[in-house]
């Protein structure tokens, strides 16, 4: 029988292979998704509301919308508000006050995402006017929405939109201008009519959906909303992540469209090894698009809405079968559709990309201010196994000299996958562990899941059984699915006593072998049950209030991050930065840690994928996103890992994970000259810790984002417009990724009229121009814009911690005037006292051949001050002419050399740029530097 | 505070360093004094008498040559120094000095300027150590000595003594059991040696009885054949001679018959059932692959749980019910292929005696052959082994190591396979394939397949012990097992000495330190 052996083991083999894939049966796609299919054979004109009774009511403009033909249940109640920065928000819900039928409920809106202080930016309308637009016959009521803005609706047909005053009151930004808007009302359902069904209550589909072997109960009817936006002058548009899809969005729908192409869908979902390409709705869902003209012109539009979403971009020409010509004006239209809540939706009117994202985080919430270890390098795994394998991982680290800030530790480090628990035999002493670990400066991250395993000996259960904590199933009992832990309950999240009670679960006492180097890892929050309809929750079960969960499914991971987040917040007693990151995300996840791309995989397909992964989510508030180095399934090949290092060094979040069944990864097992190409990529990172604290810092004051699209900096460089292979770090750098195995080039195209200096070799290239360079093994190609100055920290240390009082080295490239600026960010990297005014914030300018260094910072209270040991060991000149000697500092009145020294140190290349030496001036100082 | 008198303090600061250094030395002496025999005395006298001279004149470039190592030091002896890659020329003054001048770190030994350069820690009453730069000044006592911390954020205590001792001591140990081990090693690979003399006597003496027996075979057969051929031309005779009136052409007929039964049997000897088992295989593999396995899965009519559990088995490979069971290999039997010499089928029989004893001896003869061959190819097998450069390894052959870890054992075959057991169930971890590393790794390969990765393999690393056994198996990566043996096979004199030169060069440093150990 001997020959049968290597039979069954390839037999095996070929099993595994096709296991290995997305399971794309198990997903519902439009088609098979009732309000989907409907809205989308709905077709241009349909809508039949007009406003009446328009009038200001609190600030606000009211009006009841009623249909022309008799098919409405009760009417709608339609809201606009202006708020600050031409902001404006559109509400329709159902007429609660209606009698006849009344509401069965109220429709569900999405709570704890607006910011209060959004709110209480409103501008209280004073006046409505009315006038008829040219060439229209009915009259339209006009508001004022901003210096050069209007906000104008429409009566007949109803339609409300933007206009651009100075451009001649075109439109800007509208929203059913093609009258697809639809939104189905609640009903009850009559009990058994039977065979005399009325039109209305229709098929048993509107009540009850089957979905594979799952049955969904629709207790009030078909609930869904659908409405066109069109953008106007754009040439593209992006946003709505997240998918697996370029950043530029393609149309789904229109002219040279297949047939069957689907909608994107914003769904959050735990999608088994998701594919490169696909409009399919991954863990997170943010309903924020942002189109983007010539001349740089960008709009926003955003749909607060915690429902399945689905998205089409309609191709130019979609509407031309319909033979209806209803927009003149050159748009790009997006239809909307989603299954329940209401709407609430906000327009943006830029005018420019980074003003688009201001307005929106003014909404939402700007990116929370991180740790500076968080923004370092994360070591991950699944599994470090034992305390013995994290003890033997760290002090590679050293032993090879490679920085990196965290250790992380996925769900096998638990008992039983109960959280907050440690495997007495794996992890007996989780305390001493941390502290060795903190005793280098480093942190651990633990993995705590939504899940919660069905154990009455487990605390957590049995409390949260007791109180009534969980999400229900559509019979009332506790929802019972299969997760890690094998039966799990869900916590009901929306509810803010629970979110509370949770918060207490990671305070010391309460998580055992916690320590205060100890933070937090959600994954499975979007939420993952293996066992429900397409891996998730099933739709008709019930959270706090009532709220089926087809109402919230977006949101459910955002409020457990929130939860989690804020016990971190609470363990910190109010002064420690929690640090958590969720895999699920929704409008506002950025107030409360990172979120990552999920489990990706180890291709070159997927290295390319996440670039425009992580600028979308950037563009859409969540500044802090990382993928998953070397990629989570299948094992990459030593040039992958490398490149995929060189590349995520850029990262604003930057970690390596593996599945459990890959060969071990730890950056020193792929040989002396792998080991040295990963050391360097993480070392650049390092270095470059000052600038992307600074940057962060932006991010955390205007919500502008660290990684950002070419043309968000080049907003009106057209080229740019489909480049999303290469992206900007800040304003200062562009990087851009080698996608290919043994690329011989690398094309790079570099933005603008200035010059571009190569980081390594301080070689200069010319702006506006596509380069076609030799791509090298030390690193992807990487620029310094002419005209920035970019802070370092040069020395090599084991992680951040050990670097606060190291030296800078500011490297000024100069543009075509001989000038420079940049701007450098320093804090305590841990606490909130920054908010009290406890950072040093300067500017450096560079011209006329002399360096100032001026203080942003307001001159803060004696109270709260931050000061820092460190000084400027090194003053770097790209563009600058050698020749000089000497530099006179001021107001020290002293003189330092300036010599030819290398751009870095490491790789040891040779001495070729201007180097001020040892300035030894403090960072925190007012100086000026004048070359002589 | 501006930047000379930085620099004049960090001076000062490094001076009382060097300084309290002295004194602590100076204490040691003392204590030392107390319990010293007098002779001893006076040679560490004289000692302390050039230790404190060799400060005194390096006392001014005590600075400048903080982190480099003493053999270093005549390097950093000129005013203008290169750098060791040769990238660049730096003068006196700027060695140390806190700014990096030669990417390589050659004018950086003693601060954390340069990215790749070394720090030399002296640790007396230890080991000397070479750290990277980065470690220095980062608020982490790195050496035992504490040299690396010196800009005053941290204290860091002399621990080197403790420490060294501490070493010192497990070396001494681990030196004990290696010559202990030594010796018992030396036994066994003079043992191995007289077995193999053993084994090649047996199989030369085995290949001769071979030569005779298949001689005495070939005779007997022939002699067998004879006989056979008399009895057929025997009674063809008489049968000619009772029909001697019938058709000529029968006996023709016969001889083609006997001449194709022959051809039949010299075939059925060989290969003639290997195409309908191959045949049988492939049918078995069509059919399985025709069943809808996990990648069609139908999670339809699942139980909820069931369905759980095979969405959870994606990510983890676990086995549901509804996935095919692994099935582990049936170990292949080399016994039972042994199969008896069927006797010939004579069906005439001879009443003869001569021709029975014949075909006894003949039988008996084939039999003793084939045990012999036998053992020939078992020897031959095993001799064809790599045993290692003493062929120390020789009685690992037939030995298998277990240990119990958790809720498994596993078993380490030498020279053949290795295993993991759970019960009744066995997981293959690996078929031998050879030695590594000089000796000192025995590799399995080409285990059981892992869902979703390799499959399965484990490398035996070899330590010095007096027991030899399997003392720990861990999985650092998916299915890539490394377990670890003790064995005095590995007590290699080489190493032994290596150590003993080791250790002596460690109380060599104490004494130039100043410690003493009688």
């Amino acid at each position: 029988m001997k020959p049968l052996a290597p039979f069954i083991l390839s037999l095996l083999f070929l099993t595994s292979q096709t296991v290995l894939s997305f399971k794309r049966e198990e997903f519902r796609n439009c088609h098979q998704t009732p309000f989907c299919k409907r809205a989308r054979s709905r077709y241009p004109g349909a809508c039949t509301l007009t406003p009446h009774s328009i009038s200001i009511s609190n600030g606000d403009l009211t009006a009841t919308l009623l249909s022309k033909t008799d098919e409405q249940i009760r009417p709608l109640i339609l809201s606009l508000s202006v708020y600050q920065d031409g902001i404006l928000r559109l509400k329709i819900d159902e007429d609660y006050n209606h009698p006849d039928p009344p509401a069965p409920k109220r429709r569900f809106q999405v709570p704890d995402v607006v910011l209060p202080e959004f709110e209480s930016n409103k501008l209280w309308l004073q006046r409505l006017s009315t006038e008829t637009v040219d060439g229209e016959s009915s009259p339209s009521t006009v508001v004022y929405l901003s210096d050069g803005y209007d906000a104008v609706l429409r009566h007949d047909p109803f339609e409300i939109y933007i206009r651009d005053k100075k451009s001649g009151n075109q439109k800007l930004i509208s929203l059913n201008s093609h009258q697809l808007f639809d939104f189905e009302q609640l009903r009850v359902k009559q009990e058994k009519q039977d065979s005399d069904n009325n039109e209305d209550s229709g098929s048993d589909d509107n009540w009850e959906e089957r979905f594979r072997s799952h049955t969904d109960t629709r207790p009030y009817g078909p609930q869904s909303i659908s409405f066109d936006v069109s953008f106007y002058n754009a040439e593209f548009v992006s946003g709505i992540p997240e998918h697996a899809t370029s950043l530029a969005l393609k149309p789904t729908r229109g002219p040279g469209v297949e047939k069957d192409s689907e909608p994107y869908r914003l769904f959050n979902l735990d999608v088994f090894e998701y594919l490169n390409e696909s409009p399919f709705g991954l863990y997170g869902s943010i309903p924020l698009m942002i189109s983007h003209g010539k001349e740089g012109r960008s709009a926003g539009f955003f749909w607060l809405n915690a429902a399945e979403m689905q998205i089409d971009v309609l191709g130019d020409g979609w509407d031309a079968e319909y033979g209806i010509e209803l927009v003149k004006q050159k748009s790009i239209d997006t239809f909307w559709m989603s299954e329940a809540g209401i709407v609430d939706a906000f327009f943006f009117v830029g005018p420019g990309p980074k003003d688009v994202v201001k307005q929106y985080t003014s909404v939402t919430g700007r990116p929370s201010m991180p740790q500076l270890f968080s923004i370092a390098y994360h070591q991950c795994r699944w599994n470090y196994r034992d305390e013995e394998d994290v003890e033997n991982v760290d002090a590679k680290f050293d032993e090879h000299d490679i920085p990196y800030d965290v250790l992380w530790l996925d769900i096998e480090h638990t008992d039983g996958k109960r959280y907050f628990t440690w495997d007495p035999v794996l992890f007996p002493n989780p305390e001493e562990m941390q502290k060795k670990l903190a005793a280098k400066g480093r942190h651990m991250v633990t993995i705590v899941d939504p899940h919660i395993k069905r154990d009455d000996s487990f605390r957590v259960h049995k409390e949260a059984t007791e109180k009534g904590y969980y999400v229900r199933d559509a019979s009332g009992k506790d929802f019972d699915g299969w997760c890690w832990p094998g039966s799990s309950s869900y916590l009901d999240m929306v509810n803010p006593e629970i979110r509370s009670w949770w918060g207490d679960k990671f305070s010391y006492e309460n998580y055992v072998g916690s320590t205060p180097s100890l933070y937090i890892w959600n994954d499975m929050n979007e939420p993952s049950v293996f066992n429900g309809p397409e891996v998730s929750m099933p739709r008709d079960a019930l959270h706090h209030g009532d709220i089926e969960h087809r109402e919230l499914h977006n949101a459910y991971g955002y409020y457990f991050h929130m939860a989690t987040s804020n016990g971190l917040l609470k363990r910190g007693v109010g002064n420690d930065r929690p640090f958590v990151l969720s895999r699920a995300f929704f409008p506002g996840s950025q107030r409360y840690g990172s979120v990552w791309t999920g489990d990706n995989t180890a291709d070159w397909d997927h290295l390319r994928v996440s670039v425009p992964m992580i600028l979308t989510l950037g563009l859409s508030g969540i500044s802090f996103s990382g993928a998953d180095v070397g990629g989570f399934f299948g094992n990459p090949e030593p040039e992958l890992l490398v490149r995929w290092y060189q590349l995520g060094a850029f990262y604003p979040f930057f970690r390596a994970h593996a599945h459990q069944d890959t060969k071990r990864r730890e950056p020193w097992l792929f040989g002396e000259k792998n080991t040295r190409l990963i050391r360097e990529a993480i070392h650049v990172r390092y270095m470059l810790l000052p600038y992307f604290y600074t940057l962060f810092r932006e991010a955390n004051t205007t919500g502008i984002p660290v990684m950002r699209p070419l043309w968000m900096e080049f907003p009106s460089d057209e080229i740019t417009f489909s480049n999303d292979e290469a992206f900007m770090v800040g304003s200062s750098l562009l990087v851009q990724g080698i996608y290919t195995e043994r690329a011989k080039y690398a094309s790079v195209y570099l933005p603008g009229k200035e010059l571009w200096y190569d980081i390594r070799t301080g070689a200069a290239y010319k702006g506006g121009k596509t380069h076609k360079l030799e791509a090298k093994e030390e690193s992807v190609p990487a620029f310094q814009r002419a005209g920035t100055i970019i802070p370092r920290k040069d020395r090599l240390r084991r992680s951040s911690t050990q670097m606060v009082n190291d030296p800078y080295t500011l490297v000024i490239a100069l543009n075509s005037s001989q000038a420079a600026e940049g701007e450098l960010y320093i804090d305590d990297g841990k606490s909130y006292e920054f908010l009290q005014g406890a950072y040093i914030h300067r500017r450096f300018v560079f011209a006329n051949g002399k360096l100032t260094s001026i203080n942003l910072a307001p001159s803060s209270s004696s109270k709260s001050q931050f000061s820092s040991k460190s000084i400027l060991e090194r003053i770097i000149l790209l563009g600058y002419s050698p020749g000089p000697k000497n530099a006179l500092i001021e107001p020290a009145n002293q003189k330092t050399e300036v010599e030819l020294g290398p751009l870095m140190l490491q790789g040891g290349r040779g001495s070729s740029v201007v180097t001020i030496r040892k300035p030894a001036v403090q960072v925190s100082d007012d100086w000026t530097i004048k070359i002589l | 505070m501006d930047l000379s008198r930085a620099k004049q303090e960090k001076e000062k600061k490094i001076q009382n360093l060097s300084f309290s250094k002295i004194n602590k030395q100076h204490i040691n002496y003392i204590r030392i004094t107390k319990i010293m025999k007098v002779n001893i005395l006076f040679l560490l006298f004289s000692l302390l008498i050039t230790n404190f001279s060799l400060i005194s004149s390096t006392k001014s470039s005590f600075i400048s040559l903080l982190g480099v190592a003493p053999q270093d030091e005549n390097y950093f002896k000129t005013e203008t120094i290169k750098c060791r890659n040769g990238s660049k020329k730096f003068t006196r003054a700027q060695l140390n000095d806190d700014f990096c001048d030669c990417p390589d770190g050659t004018d950086e030994p003693g601060t954390s300027a340069c990215p790749h350069g070394k720090f030399y820690c002296v640790n007396v009453g230890h080991l000397p150590v070479s750290l990277h730069s980065s470690k220095v000044n980062d608020g982490i006592c790195d050496c035992c000595d504490g040299s690396d911390e010196y800009d005053g954020e941290v204290k860091c205590p002399n621990t080197c003594w403790e420490a060294g001792k501490v070493t010192r001591d497990k070396l001494k140990k681990k030196i004990d059991i290696y010559k202990e081990g030594v010796t018992i090693r030396k036994k066994e690979v003079e043992q191995a040696k007289q077995a193999i003399v053993k084994d090649k006597e047996e199989l030369s003496k085995l290949k001769n009885n071979e030569k005779s027996l298949k001689g005495l075979v070939k005779n007997l057969k022939a002699r067998k054949e004879q006989i056979k051929a008399e009895e057929k031309e025997r009674l063809v005779k008489e049968k000619e001679e009772m029909m001697k009136m019938a058709a000529d052409d029968k006996s023709d007929d016969e001889h083609k018959e006997s001449s194709s039964s022959t051809t039949l049997d010299s075939e059925n000897n060989g290969l003639s059932d290997e195409p309908s088992v191959d045949q049988q295989q492939k049918d078995e593999y069509e059919n399985t692959e025709g069943l809808p396995t996990d990648g069609s899965e139908s999670t339809e009519g699942l139980l909820r749980e069931e369905l759980g559990r095979l969405v959870a088995s994606r990510w983890t490979g676990e086995k549901t019910e509804h996935q095919v069971e692994e099935v582990s290999p049936s170990k292949d039997n080399h016994e039972g292929n042994n199969e008896i010499p069927e006797g010939t089928d004579d069906k005439d029989h001879d009443n003869n005696d001569d021709a029975n004893r014949v075909r006894k001896d003949y039988e008996d003869s084939t039999t003793r052959l084939s045990d012999i061959q036998e053992r020939i190819a078992s020897l031959t097998e095993k001799l064809k082994h790599d045993f290692g450069m003493e062929k120390e390894f020789y009685f690992y052959y037939d030995q298998c190591f277990e240990t119990k870890q958790d809720k498994y054992v596993y078993k380490v075959c030498p020279f053949k396979d290795a295993s993991q057991e759970e019960g009744y169930q066995i997981t293959q971890l690996g078929q031998w394939e050879k030695f590594e590393n000089s000796y000192g790794t025995m590799l399995f390969s080409n285990g059981d397949g892992c869902w979703n990765g390799p499959d399965r393999s484990v490398k035996v690393k070899l330590r010095c012990g007096l027991k030899t056994e399997l003392t720990d198996v861990k999985e650092p990566s998916r299915c890539e097992y490394v377990a670890l043996m003790s064995t005095p096979i590995h007590c290699l004199e080489g190493k032994l000495e290596e150590l003993e030169r080791k250790l002596e060069s460690m109380y060599n440093e104490q004494l130039q330190g100043g410690h003493d150990e009688l």
